[in-house]
């Protein structure tokens, strides 16, 4: 499905219609004309990676009644690498 | 296992469709379904939190393949704010309060339909990573931001 397309069967309205001013990279440019060009399916397959996230991925289930729960523990027990703690 | 595929996308779409899930695809999946080209390793799901979603949720995941105990069902039937499911064909995660958006019906008369996924709008998604605010957020928004000006003048 295209953007177009896409946009076709958009419900509600654009939340803001402020499109910016500021000039896209031109490597990003690239990239996102790039990807409207493929099938939903193989930007899937380019989208999707697996890779092993320590304590993440350690426990088949966990639940937070909060998010603000969640956002403590993922601070108090995952690496900062990860990439998890806010800023 | 392996990273997440097209094909069970379809299977959340055509499995909560037939119990009735009002669910979006929120976050980068999000994203990337409204062609926004990065990568990830989760599927988001924005689950409308009324009782009788969170109850047609629960059969719903077990019938994807989720094994789901009955201490855990109940969990995710009362509706928690977040739920991490590594206890299936995939990971799932399903967030029922996400930051940054106040109501899901708002979210849902907002959302864009691709391919008959539902997913929320870009604007969303932004607020979302915006107000949680991590570091991996604060590294993906600004070219997310970029996609959205393009996105938008695509329509």
């Amino acid at each position: 499905m295209s953007f177009v397309q896409a946009q076709q069967t958009m419900h509600g309205k654009v939340l803001d219609h402020d499109l910016g001013t500021e000039e896209i990279p031109q490597e990003w440019l690239d990239e996102f004309k790039a990807a409207a060009r493929r099938p939903l399916k193989l930007r899937f397959r380019y989208a999707f990676i697996r890779t092993y996230k320590p304590v993440l991925d350690d426990a088949p289930f966990r639940a937070f009644d909060t998010m603000v729960a969640y956002r403590r523990w993922c601070e108090d027990n995952l690496p900062d690498w990860l990439g998890y703690g806010r800023v | 296992m392996g990273a997440f595929e097209y094909r069970q996308a379809q299977e959340i779409r055509d499995t909560f469709q037939r119990h009735g899930v009002r669910y979006l695809f929120i976050g980068k999946s999000g994203a990337i379904l409204l062609g926004f080209p990065d990568t990830t390793q989760d599927a988001d799901l924005f689950v409308d939190r009324t009782t009788v979603n969170c109850r047609t949720l629960v059969p719903a995941l077990r019938e994807l393949g989720f094994a789901l105990s009955d201490d855990q069902a109940q969990e995710v039937e009362s509706g928690k704010d977040f739920v991490q499911l590594k206890n299936g064909p995939f990971d799932l995660d399903l967030v029922f309060a996400p930051d940054g958006i106040e109501h899901f019906e708002d979210a849902w008369n907002r959302r864009v339909e691709v391919e008959g996924f539902p997913v929320c709008h870009l604007d969303d998604i932004i607020a979302s990573k915006a107000a949680t605010n991590r570091q991996k957020d604060r590294e993906s928004l600004p070219r997310l931001r970029a996609f959205r000006q393009y996105w938008l003048r695509h329509q």
